[in-house]
């Protein structure tokens, strides 16, 4: 087949693919978008070839779906005009860590598994969202604006410069990457933006539609000294809320977040389905989870210092809310989660929101964190109608920096034959949410054309750009407004 | 390297062309300076340029006009003019700038007045009626000149000979009397001694601050003369336009320093303060106001005394022989205040903008006479303070103020008060 | 010079008649320099000319009606907050339109959430004070509390409080943006209601068309309304204290404190500023140029001479300065905790702590800033770059080579290799030189030594502020992206295809130096026959 010859040349026969049950491993994920099939597969192993290819579909107008993790959740990898899948697995080099300036420099398939194994070893870690699977790119998971579990740093984004592949270009550096020479330069890679533009946004949360970025700096992090992991049941979501509304912007913590028990169990669970219905049932509503840490100097000081501040905001201002480092009734609960927060999911075992019914589906979108319980009502309202039983709603809750905004997501378990109840339920919840003022900033599937419907003048302008860096619309056509 | 010959002159533009090419733009001359910077609300405290929201209204657009001036790139205009004119030259620009550079601003100002003046150009036709009238009846209301002392009540004691002369002034002599009756009672219970001018004209302020300097300065001899007759060595104002020009503006004519006047300057709020700290002054009579205190700009931001200066500008700008600077550090904040918290009852609020960031009445200097509208819409934009302080009272140092104050409050319909200082401290006796 | 009647006319009737003039005198005075940020060079004499008109509209939609006139009419026009950045905010071609923005100067602010919504003519001291109310901070760029909020964070925006921040991108919100042919757009949660409280997206994010590493001098639309993040702060207020000029922030002894160290030498002051960054510690680390200190104490000019007059360079090498701000953003215990922390770093490295006013005068309301033009009357930051503190130390010493050359007509600084400093806790490093001189000079060299500071950053590969509409973009574009220029231009085409809007920006800098006479001896890179844009004279 002549897709498959051509790019046979570029990268190599052995590194692509038309053979069926090839094309077909990348034909469904986890989400409920329909399955698409490429026409073949190629497995590139450095920008060279992945801008060679993209020349190449550019010139024959060959649809090209990037894709850098073995494991997907949103539909966005799933070929929606066929055309050529472009694995970017092989490229998984870690390629420095530089613990002077706190960056690390990391090609699109470096995987959460392998890169929480190479920093350890360093005594570093990076911030992470709940609870990757260990086989997810790491670089993916930032471009498409995952939600750290870290509230603490007011910088936020972990990016820093990076490589783009833009249909028909050589590979184009962003930020300072972009001074000719790197990594042979002076610039080490540490700031995102520019030249010229702010490239970087433009291929954040673009679902592999603007191009293909192969690399990318991000921040890393030193393990901190000491470790606490606190925990208060919540039965108030809203006076949970006013908690952290108070503590976080004092710059208490590091990791945080609030889970319903539903969410927490799946986590917890152990042995199915016992541990989990015990837990499920056991837990309380909501659980509030808060890691304090000592670092390098004096870290019992600093310990001493949140914990202090702590202690008086709650016994003057939160008498109702217990904060203790050990969860009531679940003793080795703070032993368990603590390291589980620090790590990846192991992609030997089933996903933690798998294991219940074998699937699932959430619904995540940006909001303000007051509203949370207003979103979990309209949620559950949409579920009764659906038939689907609120107690097995699990609810996530995210404060990001310093609780100014909130990202809540709400996970629906089934098992596949309930994927068309479910499917009906997903989509009602998201227009009911949508309603009431949340914000679904990263519109994976069928919440894109949902947004951007109500976005008429910021997706007329999107189409704009998509114009000037991809004019054919090769780049995963079929997502966003694209 | 190559130097310039220049002065502390405004008869000549050319003398700040260096200031003017120099300013950046900052705009400090329009906000209040950001160290005070009260919020969002009230956050300017130039009023030509919060009336008018063209650069141009601003010092920082004036510089760049004054420069366009010098080049002769622009023709007079009543545009041109209206720049120049709808300006209180209240100092806060001036003061403003000095905060971080070396700019003279309020020269530069003056001297565009004075070269609009010399070129035929200006002043305004309201400023020219002012003129006729100070040269034919002495005073700027072209009022009768034998009524001048008619603010005189039987009760008020003055003496033959005094080492305190007060110079009353054309406001409080014919439109605001009873600023003169107050302060003279003040005066009188705290036995402080003073006398009058034989025969007191106009102390030419308007004239000056339009760049009328010739007429301004026949009057500053005489007037300085007049008052060395006497053989006062005070002289006492209750007007703070007529401070500034008595303390500033006669040595800047006469080209001396303010210490070569022969006598000294001083404000009411002065002579007044000094009393109440001596004990002489004693204030009993309780009055139950929440009042605020507008610190009138005369006394406060222009009031550093003037010396001249004439050198040389050398390498990057630097002067010789060394300048030190009028930055309005002079301004009579404490005394005011003193007396203020000296009635009994009295509760004094602060308004957001203080001090040498106050927003000028609007009123002085040329600017109510020609440009009503202006001072009209400084005072109302003044009040939204009081208003905001919850003020019952506003308070105030200069008759211009009280003025100008006085009919915003009834074009508004405000609930307001508005009383001088004098009249404060003389209901307290 | 003037606009055709029927732009005028339709112009009027979207302001109304006393907010629009094409009158000599009040065009006067929008003149670019003589003074000013980078004025008094041959950029800002040969590019920049006087409005043939000005406008102040009041909202969004009249800004939009506007641009639609001017793209109906052919108008060029240029999109201006307060002129303060100097040349490039003014106008550049002839017959052009200045709009001036001041009065989109609406506020509002939402402390739960921490932000706060600002219109383009909102400038830093307000804004500042606002939040210290409630509790909260921002950060005021460089350039001072005179900067439109907006303007900076499209800008520029950086300062010693960065150390916790960095990047100034991040701190926008919710946003509006009017294209250049009058579309507008709304971004983040602006996209999809009323509600700015979030930036991202939704997908991809435009937010990347607002700025690039600095700002691309309006030349891509306008910005007329922002939501702005607002930092969590310590609650005791500072407050104002002394009368002008001696006035100041006292600094709640508790809760805020600045300390000076003298360190033994520069590799000491680089390591304080990693391990303070390590251990995530205080509110801002610095290292300013010395002669900041001078300009502190000077009360005049001539006193500044004075003092740095009696700098030389060995009292330079020989005088390191760490100074660092503690915040007890958590409580007082905190602050103790990041002290004792901090004294632990400085004596490691051979430092105490010096005598340190308990006051801030330049980095909480910026109230200073206009002091950068003390000494010489003309000032620039020629060069300032965030990458990483590896970066930073490097770019430093190349930098202060280059400018020996051109001292004079720059202004003697003995080698100081200027501000520098670490951002966001040490993943960045921020680094700043600031050149001084006297318009009155022969400015060639200063014009020269811009394009030679390109170039040096080109050949040692260094990342620099000097790119976008900053400099030719032909010298940088072909050595960063590679031809991140070609970009940039086709993204110009699609938006302005009429280059309407602040033309001849972001080929500015190139027509200059095509224009320039003395600018011949220095341009050694190609460019094309023709450059790629319609021509405005």
């Amino acid at each position: 087949m002549a897709l498959k010859d051509d790019v046979a040349k570029i990268v190599g026969e052995g590194n692509v693919s038309d053979a069926k049950k090839d094309r077909l491993m990348y034909s469904r994920d986890y989400s409920l978008v329909p399955p698409g099939i490429p026409d073949a597969v190629a497995y590139p192993s450095d920008s060279l070839q992945v801008s060679a290819i993209l020349k190449y579909c550019n010139s024959k107008n060959i649809p090209v779906v990037p894709v850098s993790s073995s494991r997907h959740f949103y539909g966005s990898t799933i070929p929606k005009q066929g055309g050529l899948l472009v694995d970017l697995t092989r490229m998984n080099k870690i390629q420095e860590i530089n613990d002077a300036d706190r960056t690390a420099r990391i090609e699109a398939g470096v995987t959460w598994g392998q890169l929480t194994a190479e920093l350890e070893k360093k005594g570093m870690r990076m911030i992470m969202p709940l609870l990757p699977p260990a086989d997810r790119s790491v670089l993916t998971d930032w471009l498409e604006r995952e939600v750290p579990t870290n509230t603490v740093y007011d910088y936020g984004e972990p990016m820093q410069a990076m490589e783009v592949v833009w249909p028909a270009s050589e590979p184009f550096r962003i930020g300072s990457a972009s001074v000719n020479g790197f990594p042979d330069s002076k610039s080490r890679g540490g700031n995102p933006s520019g030249p010229g533009l702010d490239f970087y946004r433009l291929v954040q949360g673009a679902q592999g539609t603007m191009g293909i970025v192969t690399w990318s700096h991000i921040k890393i992090e030193w393990m901190p000294k000491i470790d606490k992991i606190l925990f208060a049941p919540v039965s108030d979501l809203s006076y949970a809320i006013e908690f952290l509304h108070r503590i976080l912007p004092r710059r208490i913590g590091q990791e945080c977040m609030v889970l319903n028990n539903v969410d927490l169990a799946a986590i917890l669970a152990e042995k199915w389905p016992d541990d989990f219905d015990r837990l499920a049932a056991t837990l309380p509503a909501w659980t509030l989870i808060l890691v304090i840490s000592g670092l390098f100097r004096r870290p019992e000081e600093k310990i001493a210092y949140e914990e202090k501040f702590l202690k008086e905001v709650l016994r003057n201002e939160f008498r109702d809310l217990v904060l203790t480092d050990a969860l009531p009734g679940f003793p080795g609960a703070a032993r368990k989660l603590l390291p589980m927060l620090r790590k990846p999911w192991p992609a030997d075992k089933p996903y933690w929101k798998h294991q219940w019914r074998g699937s699932s589906q959430s619904l995540f979108f940006i909001a303000r964190p007051a509203s949370a319980p207003l979103f979990i009502d309209v949620v559950e309202e949409v579920a009764a109608r659906h038939g689907y039983p609120i107690s097995e709603i699990g609810v996530y809750f995210q404060p990001i920096e310093h609780n100014r905004a909130c990202q809540l997501e709400f996970t629906f378990f089934y098992h596949e034959d309930e994927a068309a109840v479910i499917a009906g339920l997903y989509r009602d919840a998201a227009q009911a949410l949508m309603n009431e003022g949340a914000f679904f900033s990263r519109p994976y599937g069928e919440l894109a054309p949902m947004v951007y419907e109500r976005a008429a003048g910021y997706s007329a302008a999107l189409k704009r750009v998509k114009k000037v860096f991809d004019p054919k619309n090769i780049m995963n056509p079929g997502n966003l407004c694209f | 390297m190559p130097t310039t010959q220049f002065s502390l002159d405004i008869k000549k533009l050319d003398n700040f062309a260096y200031d003017m090419s120099r300013c950046i733009k900052c705009k400090g001359c329009y906000w209040v300076e950001h160290t005070y910077m009260p919020g969002v609300r009230f956050s300017t405290r130039c009023p030509s340029n919060t009336w008018n929201d063209f650069d141009a209204y601003g010092a920082f657009g004036k510089m760049r006009i004054g420069l366009a001036m010098i080049e002769g790139k622009l023709k007079w205009s009543p545009k041109l003019l209206e720049i120049i004119y709808a300006d209180p030259l209240c100092g806060a620009c001036d003061v403003g700038c000095k905060r971080n550079l070396d700019l003279e601003i309020g020269l530069s100002l003056e001297a565009m007045r004075v070269k609009a003046v010399q070129e035929g150009a200006g002043p305004m036709p309201a400023h020219k009626k002012v003129a006729e009238n100070i040269a034919k009846t002495h005073n700027q209301f072209g009022a009768p000149h034998e009524n001048r002392k008619k603010w005189l009540t039987a009760d008020i004691k003055i003496a033959e000979k005094a080492d305190v002369l007060y110079f009353v002034g054309c406001s409080a002599s014919y439109v605001a009397p009873e600023i003169a009756r107050s302060a003279a009672k003040v005066l009188n219970a705290a036995n402080i001694s003073f006398m009058l001018m034989p025969d007191e004209w106009c102390c030419g302020n308007t004239l000056f601050s339009v760049g009328m300097l010739d007429e301004a300065r026949e009057l500053a001899k005489r007037n300085i003369e007049a008052v060395k007759a006497t053989g006062a060595k005070t002289v006492m104002l209750t007007c703070a336009e007529g401070y500034r020009m008595w303390k500033v503006d006669y040595p800047k004519l006469l080209n001396i320093s303010t210490a070569e006047l022969g006598f000294n300057v001083v404000h009411f709020v002065e002579a007044a303060d000094e009393a109440l700290k001596k004990g002489t002054l004693r204030l009993s009579k309780p009055q139950n106001v929440r009042l605020a205190y507008h610190d009138s700009c005369g006394i406060s931001r222009l009031a550093d005394p003037w010396t001249p200066y004439s050198g040389e500008r050398g390498w990057m700008g630097t002067v010789n022989p060394r300048l030190k600077r009028r930055r309005g550090t002079s301004g009579l904040y404490a005394q005011p205040r003193n007396l203020i918290a000296a009635i009994p009852g009295a509760s004094f609020v602060e308004m957001p903008r203080t001090r040498e960031n106050s927003f000028c009445c609007g009123a002085g200097r040329g600017t109510k006479e020609a440009f009503p509208d202006l001072a009209s819409f400084s005072a109302k934009h003044r009040l939204e303070e009081v208003r905001e302080v919850g003020a019952e009272t506003l308070v105030s140092a200069c008759p211009w103020c009280k003025n100008n104050f006085s009919q915003a409050v009834r074009q508004n319909g405000d609930n307001i008060k508005v009383v001088d200082i004098a009249e404060l401290i003389s209901a307290s006796l | 010079m003037a606009i055709s009647k029927k732009a005028y006319n339709a112009l009027e009737s979207i302001v109304g008649a006393k907010y629009i003039t094409d009158d000599p005198a009040v065009c006067e005075g929008y003149r670019s320099g003589p003074g000013g940020y980078e004025s008094g060079l041959g950029y800002e004499r040969v590019m920049t000319k006087i409005p043939a008109c000005v406008v102040l509209p009041r909202t969004t939609e009249e800004v939009q009606r506007i641009v639609k006139v001017c793209n109906r009419y052919s108008v060029p026009y240029v999109p201006y907050s307060t002129g303060f950045y100097g040349p490039r905010s003014h106008c550049h071609v002839e017959n052009e339109l200045l709009v001036d923005l001041k009065r989109l100067n609406d506020f509002e602010i939402d402390e739960k959430h921490m932000y706060a919504v600002v219109g383009s003519g909102v400038i830093y001291s307000p804004l500042q004070e606002e939040a210290m109310k409630r509790g909260m901070y921002v950060i005021i760029g460089g350039g001072g509390a005179q900067a439109s909020v907006i303007a900076n964070l499209i800008g520029d925006g950086w300062s010693p409080l960065s150390h916790r921040i960095g990047l100034p991108h991040r701190r926008i919100l919710g946003t509006e943006l009017v294209l250049p042919d009058g579309e507008l757009v709304k971004m983040g949660s602006l996209a999809v209601g009323e509600d700015p409280f979030w930036g991202d997206g939704p997908g991809p994010d435009l937010r990347g068309l607002l700025r690039g590493f600095t700002g691309l001098r309006g030349c891509l639309g306008i910005v007329t309304k922002m939501a702005v993040k607002l930092l969590p702060f310590q609650p005791e207020k500072p407050m104002p204290t002394g009368i002008a000029p001696n006035t100041a922030l006292a600094l709640p002894e508790h809760r805020m404190k600045w300390i000076n160290y003298q360190v033994p030498n520069k590799a000491a002051q680089v390591k304080a500023m990693f391990e303070i960054s390590k251990a995530e510690i205080a509110g801002a680390v610095t290292k300013v140029p010395l002669f900041w200190r001078a300009i502190a104490k000077a009360e005049c000019k001539e006193e500044f001479w004075d003092l740095w007059g009696k700098e030389n360079e060995e009292t330079i090498k020989n005088f390191h300065i760490v100074r660092v701000l503690l915040i007890g953003f958590t409580s007082e215990e905190q602050m103790k905790y990041d002290e004792n922390v901090l004294n632990d770093i400085m004596a490691e490295l051979g430092s105490q702590p010096r005598a340190t006013k308990p006051s801030d005068e330049s980095w909480i309301k910026n109230a200073d800033s206009a002091g950068m033009w003390l000494m010489c009357g003309s000032y620039v930051s020629v060069d300032y770059i965030i990458e990483t503190l590896s970066h930073a130390v490097q770019h430093g010493e190349a930098y202060a080579d280059l400018k020996k050359k051109y001292t004079p007509p720059l202004m003697p600084d003995y080698g100081d290799p200027g501000w520098f400093q670490s951002f966001e806790l040490g993943h960045q490093g921020y680094s700043e030189f600031l050149v001084y001189w006297d318009q009155d000079e022969d400015t060639t060299g200063v014009d020269h030594f811009y394009v030679e500071t390109s170039k040096m950053n080109i050949r040692n590969r260094f990342y620099t502020s000097l790119l976008g509409p900053h400099q030719p973009l032909y010298l940088t574009g072909p050595k960063y992206g590679p031809n991140y220029h070609q970009w940039l231009l086709k993204v110009k085409d699609e938006f302005d295809p009429l280059w309407v809007c602040h033309p001849p920006t972001p080929l500015a800098h190139d027509v200059f130096v095509e224009k320039a006479e003395w600018m011949k001896s220095i341009k050694d890179w190609e460019v094309p026959k023709k450059f790629p844009m319609p021509k405005w004279e």
